[in-house]
């Protein structure tokens, strides 16, 4: 309780609050004077009574001091002490100064930046309540991913699992609204009635959805996202209880969600859903049967179980559901992937390579400041020995060099947080739309706190080597010989924080490498289709007008002659999906005679329903038979196309032109007879195999929600866009379209992530490079300097520009040589952490390897340029007098 | 005439809270003088030492301090005691005797043997 209080009081006083110096002064004559004046009535005369008063007291000005100690806290002046003391000094500097503090900016500001993305990616939690109990749940994709499920079989886990507390429903959903004239594809999914309730997030207007709605016909309730009732409802509060129409039903709003609601994204190309309804599913639906696999599954888990155990329980049920209906579920297991997991997926390995990159930054930054500073207590040598000489322990110097450090730090990170700050919007302007919660980065203060913390380390790591070196050198060496050894022997610290620069930034160059590489790859990789002045533009046949297929067949064709007269299109095809559009329609493929024991476990092929000229449009090449044509008709023999992993998966060598299959059911629906063979394509991923595909006509499968395909006969295929919208709102102004790109921006927009890892690994390994070469630069220029007199004394005994410059590459290219070596080394072990990034290309490939290597050797050879020519430039007269 | 004893470490405030609680009110002058009687001019202490450990009796809570007259009519600084002092005076007077008895009964055992 004393201790608090005094504690407290010292504070006060150290910031002026408490008694004044000349308050104490005051109380202290009184006392002399009652000395003096008791010495005075024992006889002593006025100067000697004086004298032995003081003798008595002490000291004056050390009581002050004593009782100044006491009053306020001597360990922070001695701290506001070195930091003033520092100040000077690194003012003093000024070129050190800069460069030091450039240097720690670029290493902070990195990382700061790196941080705050992964820190809103990764690390932040997720805006539910107790998220780390919520889950995805599915049958295991090959990903590791949870896929697809069906109404029926959720309602059976519902029954049966004891380890999850609830489990919610999800599936897609595009409604167009309609509303002052226009047209809009709204992103919507459609939730069973507990998925806020599970996620723990209420409407901010208004009510949730009720179990009862959660039913056929009585789902047609909605709930609107902030940004969609501000847009399209001007913020209007009573909006709440109205209805609205979409798809020429009536929807009755039942609130609005809060504005800090994050969505779950329904698929990962779907934009955020900003209206919600109910599934309104019962198990009597047809859409609800085992193997209408199109629902997503969140579940929450119970308090206390973990994700072993509820995969192991639903594992069991699974092989319970799959032996009561065997017909339903193939050989496989259920995959239960934490929430967070689940969203951020592929993404993790990406960043946390990053993460990786700025620390080796920043570690080079450390070591040419450590290397910078071992340079400077060379010059300060002097002053620090007369420190030692007259007292300063070692520990008080040693605190005084860290207090530098961690000024230069400071300052480091301030300039370091300015840097993130612009870093962190470039970095937002090139991240892939997939990084998910990236509207979430900011720099706030768990950033900064991150920030101090590395600011800390950094300042501890570069600044205690160098000031302890100069702390035992101050007690050993003297005042009046510079000692060579010690020379020699921080030299031998600085080549080796040299060597280290180079190996961190080969490491990087060597990952950046690896990154162009498969960036290139991948736009050179063939994706089976021409993309080439080849624009699509997505758009919905909804509504009562579009209920009959047959109708949705004429709009069609209208439209393919409206819009193939424009001028400027060569082709023009519409499809049911394209590659590369975010879109999957797979299909069970069941083929006459060829069919598994138990039909579940037929393939699933990607389905693309066509009109004739799709073949052309996209440049996929007919293998065998002929493409889908303007003689198969609705009423006429049902046909397929399909692709040739598809013809090897299902017929091996057997020709399959002329086989029958059913899709979809394999107890159902008419037999297709295959007519053609066409190339393969990738649907969604140039990394992998390419996919098996089926092409089917419109005609005979009619898709309302369609892409158009259109080849330009310009090399412009963006700018047919507004005389198509043109067309489609000639035909039906109530028709959206949404979904515009180029085939191009599409591919592009694959590998968006890798181009992304790419361009930061870039960027670092550029920042590294700079920061090795300039380290390279001071102990080259530095080695130089040292050796003026040697090599005016051999220019003076005859040596030739030659000698001169193997002198001075031979003490530089030893250090490049053991840092090049030493950092392929660290390459080949480190760049296996990017295996899953890099395409096209090994991750240890030599002639990346190679080219880092060479990259870095040149850039070697520039740090030496200047160095050199001061060296041939010495004068041995004058180098010689120097001394 | 005897050699004299440094003020033990610690036993410093136990001295100058006594001193207040049989004395009253006194300033720092005061508390030295009677320090030097009571002790027969044994102790030896070092006046301006007495200043700081003042200090932090009052930062502590055990003393307070304000300007008063002297007796000779100068203005000085007096100290007196509070009642968290009385209380911490009681404390330390209880572990002093304690100890002072422990250190008795030890060293007496000694001589014994």
């Amino acid at each position: 309780m004393g201790i608090i209080r005094e504690r407290w009081s010292r504070l006060r006083g150290w910031f002026g609050f408490g008694r004044r110096d000349d308050d104490f002064a005051e109380e202290l004559r009184f006392h002399q004077d009652m000395l003096e004046e008791k010495h005075r009535t024992q006889g002593f005369d006025a100067a000697a009574a004086r004298r032995a008063a003081r003798i008595e007291l002490g000291g004056d000005s050390q009581i002050v001091e004593q009782w100044r100690d006491q009053r306020g806290l001597p360990a922070l002046d001695m701290l506001r002490q070195d930091v003033r003391y520092g100040l000077r000094m690194l003012g003093r500097a000024p070129g050190f100064t800069t460069a030091a503090v450039i240097t720690l900016a670029l290493g902070i500001g990195a990382n700061t930046a790196i941080f705050t993305v992964v820190d809103a990616v990764l690390l932040r939690q997720l805006p539910y309540a107790e998220p780390d109990r919520l889950v995805t749940v599915g049958d295991r994709a090959a990903d590791g991913t949870s896929s697809n499920v069906d109404f029926t079989t959720v309602a059976d886990w519902r029954a049966r699992s004891q380890t999850f507390e609830s489990f919610a429903l999800m599936r897609t959903w595009l409604p167009t609204l309609v509303a002052s004239g226009e047209a809009e594809q709204v992103p919507a999914v459609r939730v069973s009635w507990n998925y806020f309730d599970m996620m723990g997030v209420r409407p901010a207007l208004g009510r949730g959805f009720t179990a009862d709605e959660d039913r056929p016909d009585h789902w047609r309730v909605v709930l609107l996202s902030d940004q969609l009732w501000r847009r399209r409802f001007g913020a209007d509060p009573s909006i709440v209880g109205r209805t609205i129409v979409m798809n020429d039903r009536e929807y009755r709003v039942a609130g609005v969600m809060p504005a800090t609601f994050e969505p779950l994204d329904a698929e990962r190309y779907y934009q955020r859903a900003q209206l919600w309804a109910p599934v309104g599913y019962d198990v009597s639906m047809r859409d609800a049967c085992r193997g209408c696999r199109h629902l997503r599954a969140f579940g929450r888990l119970k308090r206390g179980v973990t994700i072993e155990q509820a995969t192991g329980e639903m594992n069991v049920i699974r092989e319970q559901l799959r032996s009561e209906h065997p017909a339903n579920y193939d050989a496989g297991s259920i995959a239960v992937v934490p929430l967070r997991d689940a969203l951020t997926g592929n993404v993790r390995r990406a960043l946390l390579v990053l993460l990786a990159a700025v620390a080796l930054v920043l570690l080079i930054a450390c070591a040419n400041v450590a290397s910078l500073l071992l340079a400077r207590a060379l010059t300060r040598q002097r002053e620090l020995a007369l420190r030692a000489a007259l007292g300063a322990g070692r520990a008080r110097i040693v605190r005084q060099l860290l207090t530098e450090s961690a000024i230069l730090t400071g300052l480091g990170a301030v300039a370091g947080v300015a840097l993130a700050w612009f870093a962190v919007q470039g970095i937002a302007a090139v991240a892939p739309v997939s990084l998910p919660r990236m509207d979430h980065i900011r720099i706030d203060s768990r950033v900064l706190a991150f920030t101090a913390a590395v600011a800390i380390l950094t300042s501890v790591v570069f600044g205690l080597i160098p000031a302890w070196r100069s702390a035992s050198a101050g007690l050993q060496g003297t005042l009046a010989v510079d000692s060579r050894t010690n020379i020699a022997g921080r030299s031998r610290a600085r080549a080796a924080i040299v060597i280290a620069d180079l190996v961190l930034a080969l490491v990087l160059l060597a990952g950046a490498g690896l990154m162009l590489r498969t960036v290139v790859a991948l736009s050179r990789s063939d994706p089976g289709f021409q993309s080439d002045r080849v624009v699509t533009l997505a758009f919905s046949l909804v509504g009562k007008a579009y209920a009959e297929d047959p109708a949705v067949v004429a709009f069609q064709n209208h439209f393919l002659e409206r819009a193939g007269a424009v001028p400027g299109v060569d082709r023009i095809a519409l499809a049911g999906q394209v590659p590369f559009g975010g879109n999957f329609d797979c299909w069970g493929f069941h083929a006459k005679g060829r069919t598994k024991p138990n039909t579940a476990d037929d393939p699933c092929i990607q389905r693309y329903g066509a009109t004739p000229d799709y073949l052309g449009v996209m440049g996929i090449p007919l293998r065998a038979g002929r493409f889908i044509s303007d003689e198969d008709l609705t009423g006429s023999q049902p046909v397929l196309v399909i692709s040739e992993s598809t013809a090897r998966e299902v017929w091996g060598t057997d020709d399959p032109i002329g086989s029958e299959v059913r899709i979809g059911g394999a107890d159902r629906g008419p037999w297709r007879r295959v007519i053609g063979i066409v190339g393969d394509t990738h649907h969604d991923d140039l990394t992998a195999p390419p996919t098996a595909a089926m092409y089917t006509p419109q005609t005979q499968v009619t898709d309302s929600f369609l892409i158009a395909a259109i080849k330009s006969s310009t090399s412009d295929p963006a700018s047919l866009v507004a005389p198509v919208r043109a067309v489609l709102r000639e035909l039906d102004p109530s028709v959206p379209v949404y979904d515009v790109a180029t085939m191009h921006a599409r591919l592009a927009a694959a590998a968006a992530q890798r181009m992304f890892v790419m361009r930061l690994l870039a960027g670092f390994a550029s920042v590294a490079v700079l920061l090795a070469a300039i380290g390279l630069y001071g102990v080259v220029s530095h080695g130089v300097a040292q050796r003026t007199r040697e090599v005016g004394v051999r220019v003076a005994l005859g040596a030739r520009r030659r000698d001169i410059l193997r002198l001075v590459l031979g003490q530089g290219f030893a250090l490049v040589g053991a840092g090049v070596a030493g950092g392929l080394a660290a390459a080949i072990f480190s760049t296996r952490y990017l295996r899953t990034l890099v395409f096209g290309v090994s991750p240890v490939d030599p002639a990346t390897l190679a080219a880092a290597a060479g990259v870095l050797a040149l850039v070697a050879l520039a740090a030496h340029s200047v160095p050199i020519r001061r060296a041939l430039r010495i004068d041995p007269a004058t180098a010689l007098r120097h001394e | 005439m005897a050699p004299k004893t440094d003020v033990l470490q610690g036993t410093l405030d136990l001295m100058v809270l006594k001193t207040l609680e049989t004395m009253g009110t006194l300033h720092g002058y005061g508390i030295a003088l009677r320090l030097q009687q009571v002790s027969g001019d044994v102790l030896q202490l070092n006046q301006g030492t007495l200043y700081p450990a003042l200090l932090r009796l009052e930062q502590r809570g055990w003393i307070s301090s304000k300007w008063g007259t002297s007796d000779n009519n100068r203005r000085a600084r007096f100290y007196s005691l509070t009642r968290a002092g009385r209380r911490q005076l009681d404390r330390e007077a209880e572990d002093w005797h304690r100890i002072a008895g422990i250190m008795a009964r030890l060293l007496s055992a000694r001589a014994e043997e």
